[in-house]
């Protein structure tokens, strides 16, 4: 078996990855820190639709997400680009959970230009610094793999998700921690989840964070029905929100339910938590990788090419046909499994150590392609 | 002054071939499609998982930005089963009178084919553009988007003979941007007060006016006006009109930030 390493942070956490994160704050520094990100290897940018208009009521929201992805333990090192001193309380959130962090603010640059050229020295400088760092055994107790699936079709619940739902069990028995999310397909799935939780005060949690997005959308007065099942997850052969939600709740596998955790939050002792996301694949993803996910385990159906910047994501086909249509952008498939060239626990033991290949250093799709998506998740509007 | 004349009459004062992806999972490929080819492109967070009015919100911003008179042809980009379907995306800008390519990562097989394939697009609705004479721009077909109220620079573009339009209310200065984009203006001009750094657009030259001193000299090279002339505002927007490139076009920024109606599903 693989052994884990990784690179161990000041602050006690494990990153499989070592990247220096180049972050605009607002949307406005978009553009040099996708320039200087370029121009320097090492460096990964992200861009977002985040102004940071005063009195923004998501503003709590979004400094949570945008800290807890920059404090990712894969990320070696921030440079965050700012436009004034408006932005140190930002930079200060970062540092204050023990990330290097530096703010290069643009009005202290003359704008756009001058920023990038100051920024490609710092970066080169900070990218050179987290080089020298080695990989070392890594305790598996220190790795988080979010569980997510998108573009669902009628064999995710019965080939990807649960194999991955074995993975997920073989870690978190090794003592890792596993995160589903996507809570709205979760609905109908709520009370199967709830019977395997630690303590009565997660079960309840278990049932209200779904219960909760009904109402939310009740609230709404629209159908949820236009929106899930997706046109395409139809396509594939998923009929109701209900169908969708028992298989992408198998990607918890049977382990208990350790939490029930919020958007972008960060869980306690390993083991296996549901956070609470959209189905949103991107806005999701962002969500597991603020809280600390090093990697993200990731089934698709209809197949896509989906990528984190700073978190390696390894992408399960649930038919062959996608994923020889597909290739190059979909790592493994459980599809064999309908073929009986594997049995579940055959795939799901493939999974787990592919999981485990992927955090000790082998690339995936997403990260040979270059695919970073990035989405900022908003509640008030 | 020379423009771009549209099969709907309009002119644009740009020619652009945009790459458009229909949902964030495609924004990956579009870059690299624009990248490769010299187009501009769209990056966004969109496209799946909306309901009721945002969706048809949401949609209508893609169609609208993709219909500005400143694009000649969009070439689509989707994933495939992405709720606002790039396919349907694609036949609605159509209707719309634009010149549309479509490109499905899943019709495709991969990211890999979908961007040959988006290459291919872009090179032939390219050539067909280069093909169009440039026409004589009339002062008539202008219009100019002001982000912000301000009744004196208003005037003084009106003056010229410039339709003016005012951004919708309660919207921040970048989403009034597509919104402005969207109802037709070829040239936005952006207003920005104390502690607002300027944006730019994809589809639309934006020229960025400081009305705060301080901010201008913090970020001078990233505005097109200093504070207190209006006259020269008028004079860059007569320059952009005639195509010199804003600080927002040197710089390549083309923030794209979408009002949203409701929370994503």
């Amino acid at each position: 078996m693989t052994l884990l390493t990784g690179y161990r942070r000041t602050n006690g956490t494990w990153g499989v990855r070592n990247h220096l994160l180049v972050l605009p704050a607002r949307t406005a520094a978009n553009r040099a820190a996708e320039e200087i990100a370029d121009a320097v290897a090492g460096a990964v940018a992200v861009t977002h639709e985040w102004e940071g208009a005063p009195g923004d009521r998501d503003a709590d929201l979004v400094a949570r997400t945008l800290t807890g992805f920059a404090t990712n333990p894969n990320v070696g090192a921030v440079l965050l680009i700012g436009i004034d001193d408006t932005d140190l309380e930002l930079a200060g959130a970062i540092a204050a959970r023990g990330q290097t962090v530096q703010l290069l603010a643009m009005a202290q640059h003359g704008g756009t230009a001058g920023t990038i050229a100051a920024g490609r020295e710092i970066a080169a400088r900070l990218a050179a610094s987290i080089a020298e760092q080695e990989r070392e055994p890594m305790p598996l107790s220190a790795l988080a793999v979010g569980l997510e699936c998108g573009g669902s079709d009628a064999l995710s619940g019965i080939t990807a998700n649960p194999a991955l739902g074995i993975a997920s069990d073989r870690l978190v028995a090794a003592g890792a921690t596993t995160m589903l999310s996507e809570v709205p397909e979760l609905v109908g799935a709520e009370e199967i989840l709830a019977a395997r939780a630690i303590n009565e005060s997660v079960a309840r949690r278990m049932v209200a964070v779904v219960h909760d997005f009904e109402r939310s959308v009740e609230a709404l007065g629209v159908d949820i029905r236009g929106a899930q099942p997706t046109p395409g997850n139809i396509e594939g052969g998923l009929t109701t929100i209900e169908e969708k939600s028992l298989g992408a709740a198998k990607k918890a596998g049977n382990a208990p339910l350790t939490g029930v955790i919020e958007f972008a939050a960060q869980p306690g002792p390993p083991g296996l938590y549901v956070m609470d996301t959209p189905g949103h694949d991107i806005e999701q993803m962002v969500g597991l990788v603020a809280g600390g996910c090093q990697v993200v385990a990731f089934t698709t159906g209809r197949g896509t090419p989906t990528g984190s910047a700073i978190a390696p994501c390894l992408k399960i086909s649930t038919n062959t046909q996608i994923f020889e249509r597909m290739a190059g952008d979909i790592d493994l498939d459980a599809g064999v499994i309908v073929t009986g060239e594997e049995t579940l626990q055959s795939m799901g033991d493939r999974i787990h150590d592919a999981l485990l290949e992927v955090a000790a250093g082998a690339p995936t799709c997403s990260e040979r392609r270059g695919n970073r998506e990035f989405a900022i998740r908003r509640t008030h509007y | 002054m020379l423009g771009h004349r549209r099969p709907d009459g309009r002119f644009g004062v740009r020619d652009h071939v945009l790459v458009l992806p229909s949902v964030v999972c495609s924004t990956n490929a579009a870059q690299t499609i624009a990248r490769e080819t010299g187009a501009v492109h769209v990056t966004h967070q969109h496209g799946c998982l909306h309901v009721g009015d945002d969706l048809r919100h949401t949609e209508g911003a893609f169609i609208g930005t993709a219909t500005n008179p400143n694009v000649g042809a969009v070439v689509v980009v989707s994933l495939g089963c992405e709720t606002i379907q790039g396919r349907r995306l694609a036949r609605r800008i159509e209707d719309a009178g634009q010149r549309v390519a479509f490109v499905g990562i899943q019709l495709e097989g991969g990211t890999q084919r979908a961007v040959a394939a988006g290459r291919r697009a872009v090179d032939e609705l390219r050539a067909l553009l280069d093909d169009q004479p440039d026409e004589e721009l009339p002062a008539d077909a202008v219009v100019v988007g002001l982000d912000r109220p301000h009744l004196e620079l208003r005037g003084a573009l009106a003056a010229r003979g410039w339709q003016v339009m005012d951004a919708p209310e309660g919207l921040s200065a970048a989403e009034s941007h597509v919104a402005l984009a969207g109802a037709g203006a070829q040239v936005i001009v952006s207003v920005r007060g104390p502690g607002e750094a300027p944006l730019g657009f994809a589809v639309c030259p934006v020229v960025a006016v400081a009305t705060d001193p301080a901010m201008h000299a913090a970020l001078h090279d990233d505005f097109d006006v200093a504070p207190g002339s209006v006259d020269e505002v008028v004079e860059r927007v007569e320059a952009t009109l005639a195509g010199e490139p804003t600080a927002s076009e040197r710089r390549g920024a083309r923030d794209f930030v979408l009002h949203r109606l409701a929370v994503t599903m």
